[in-house]
């Protein structure tokens, strides 16, 4: 392990391009050779001005921006964002809807993790799972893509329900992609989960405590596979999760491969709550037909949290009573998660940390937003 | 939460109080006065509450700028609202990233938008904004308001 | 950087050059330069249902020094600006640049008067050679992009333009 033996070190420059495909971001690297003296992300190449953007756009003119924060988990960002207006406007959402919502956050889900894994393995140095991976996605997404429209940045929910219908071929095909997904997990499991390489590469690397989840703020795979049992789908229900039979998959070992282990089984319980999503999907409205053109909320604060796929997402929005929001503050989960690579990243390999990033699940415009 | 309410009662400006959770999204509301916001933390820190975030917001009008602290309690799975107002022209406050290690990137990105400087924060390097920027965009007094917005 | 002088006394075969637009044209090695959303959308060209190695594009160098084209795909911010210009500097010549998506030509959904954060569209900094507008782009498109940069380099298109019913 890492001992220091020279006074010497040196500066390291990661980024802001480099072929980890996490996004644009920097992280100034003070080396002793292959170790790790110490880490310090640099944020803000890709700022985009969404808190700005708020306050300058009607609550329907947001909608676009919140699926380009997170463009992996889209649709569970949008939700969000119509949660907390239909809270402060006291808009229903009818059962149709709330069901159809479900369906494409857990789709969602699952597009998002398996381009997880995909990179996370390009990382490590093997490529051949990011071609696999991309098959799966578009299977997924051309049945999300004939109902939404969108192939990656979906602007399919409304105020009050969804955008558009789903029809019986949607269903059917839904019905069939859970035990093709399945198989495939299965595969993967098989072909790279019990590799040992992989092993290798990712038991005891980063560990994190959960005092450590607790004093940054961390939380989805990261916080649950430190042992800190927190999913927002559970712990404060949203859009019917309650009615739906699902584990939150947890590990207390708290290093890469756990985090791994984690987020490979959330596909599977995702495809549970599919399955069951999908037997019965109420007749009725897939929207409200009730909800005025301009949306002015009361006067006050509110605030909404949504499981994404990186973790526990939270808006805080202020309402000054007008057609505009005054204050909407995205609580980012990446950024938390990334604030504790500088304490845990000390004293690593340089390789280890970028197999420690992907562990962690990182998207980067959705920390600078 | 009750004991939290007694603990936090001596530190408030006015009794905390309790908000619908199904209106608002959250349980527990208290305006923490601004020099006792890091004992007030540790309040809940102690209790086993979790950070998530720091929002600033820009009153103007009312001449201060309020920053808002979320905290959650994943076992007991309640929220907790903790929020001080501080002024406008040379607006400080405490840093409570002693409590709370995530909380210095919180209190930089507060920084980056609204100019606060944290008492025990050691680094105000802008976090999302370039490394020479000396404007602070989401006070209400900067750039673009809210007058040219197009109704669809 | 100062401009390079080129020498004048080269002898210019017409027949060579065509022959050097059709390799490069075959073979043209983008750079691993994803900002945002788009480029999730290139690494999908990238995969095997768009298979963009058909047209010899599917080895993306990290290094700029191995690349040819430059594709921009996201969203330029002030920060980001410096880098993206090094960046473009650093490939040799001859290179060439598509901008991807509405960020990358005109600043995309995030113009709005006031704003501090992007610079409106690639081409306030470097000379782009190919636009593809879409938010984001389907891997179609960018196909196509790649395509219409080909047939500006070699004068000749590949596969028949699609023609849509409104252009009949």
């Amino acid at each position: 392990m890492y001992t220091k033996h020279k006074e010497e070190t040196f500066v390291l420059n990661l980024g802001p391009q480099h072929p980890a495909t996490h996004g644009v971001l920097r992280i100034k690297l003070t080396m002793d050779g292959e170790y790790i003296v110490n880490a310090e992300p640099v944020l803000g190449y890709i700022h985009r001005m969404h808190e700005k953007m708020a306050e300058n756009r009607t609550y329907a003119q947001y909608l676009p921006n919140l699926s380009r924060l997170d463009y992996l988990g889209a649709i569970s960002f949008s939700l969000a964002h119509c949660l907390i207006v239909e809270k402060a406007c006291g808009i229903e959402v009818p059962e149709r809807a709330t069901v159809i919502r479900v369906i494409m956050a857990e789709l969602n889900r699952i597009t998002s993790h398996l381009l997880w894994f995909g990179a996370l393995i390009v990382d490590l140095g093997g490529f051949t799972p990011m071609l696999y991976i991309f098959d799966d996605r578009e299977k997924i997404i051309d049945m999300m893509d004939s109902i939404t429209g969108s192939r990656l940045t979906f602007c399919y929910l409304r105020f009050g329900g969804v955008s558009c219908d789903i029809d019986d071929t949607f269903i059917a095909g839904v019905r069939d992609i859970v035990p093709y997904m399945r198989t495939r997990l299965k595969m993967y499991h098989a072909l790279v989960s019990r590799n040992a390489i992989l092993q290798e590469r990712l038991v005891g690397i980063g560990n994190i405590t959960p005092e450590m989840c607790r004093s940054y703020g961390a939380s989805g795979a990261v916080a649950r596979a430190s042992g800190v049992k927190h999913d927002v789908r559970q712990a404060e229900p949203y859009s019917g999760y309650e009615r739906y039979d699902f584990d939150i998959p947890m590990s207390t070992d708290g290093d890469s491969m756990a985090r791994f282990s984690v987020k490979m089984e959330e596909m599977e319980q995702s495809l549970r709550i599919i399955e069951q999503a999908v037997k019965n999907v109420p007749a009725g409205a897939y929207r409200n037909g009730k909800v005025p053109r301009t949306l002015t909320p009361a006067v006050g604060d509110f605030y909404q949290a949504v499981e994404t796929p990186r973790g526990a997402f939270g808006i805080r929005m202020v309402s000054d009573g007008s057609n505009t929001p005054y204050r909407m503050k995205l609580r980012s989960p990446c950024l938390s998660n990334l604030s504790l690579l500088p304490e845990v990243v000390e004293g690593m390999l340089l390789a280890d940390m970028l197999a420690f990033m992907g562990s962690l699940d990182l998207v980067i415009p959705e920390i600078d937003r | 939460m009750n004991d939290i309410v007694s603990l936090l009662t001596p530190l408030s400006v006015h009794t905390p109080r309790f908000v619908t959770y199904t209106e608002k999204g959250w349980h527990l509301d208290a305006l923490i006065v601004t020099e006792r916001i890091i004992d007030a933390t540790r309040v809940l820190a102690d209790a086993g509450y979790t950070l998530e975030t720091i929002t600033g917001v820009d009153w103007p009008e009312q001449g201060n700028i309020e920053l808002v602290y979320d905290l959650f309690h994943s076992d007991r799975r309640e929220r907790a609202v903790l929020r001080v107002r501080i002024g406008r022209d040379g607006a400080e406050a405490k840093s409570i990233s002693s409590l709370f290690s995530g909380a210095a990137w919180h209190e930089r990105e507060a920084h980056d938008f609204f100019g606060v400087r944290f008492e025990g924060l050691a680094d105000h390097t802008p976090l999302l904004l370039a490394e020479d920027a000396d404007y602070h965009p989401l006070r209400k007094d900067y750039g673009a308001q809210a007058n040219d917005v197009h109704q669809t | 950087m100062e401009p390079q002088e080129i020498p004048e006394g080269l002898i210019q075969l017409a027949v060579l050059d065509d022959l050097l637009s059709l390799c490069r044209a075959n073979s043209l090695w983008p750079l691993t330069f994803g900002l945002a959303c788009c480029a999730i959308e290139m690494m999908a060209t990238g995969a095997s249902r768009f298979d963009i190695a058909r047209f010899g594009a599917e080895v993306f160098r990290p290094s700029p020094r191995q690349a040819d084209v430059l594709i921009v795909n996201g969203t330029i911010s002030r920060k980001m600006a410096p880098s993206v210009v090094t960046l473009y500097d650093q490939i040799p010549e001859p290179k060439w640049v598509i901008a991807m998506g509405n960020c990358a030509i005109s600043g995309g959904p995030f113009v709005f008067e006031g704003q501090y954060g992007i610079i409106e569209g690639i081409d306030k900094l470097i000379p782009v050679d190919v636009y593809i507008p879409g938010c984001p782009p389907r891997p179609e498109a960018l196909i196509e992009g790649i395509l219409t940069l080909e047939e500006k380099l070699t004068g000749k298109r590949r596969f028949p333009r699609v023609e849509s019913g409104a252009q009949k």
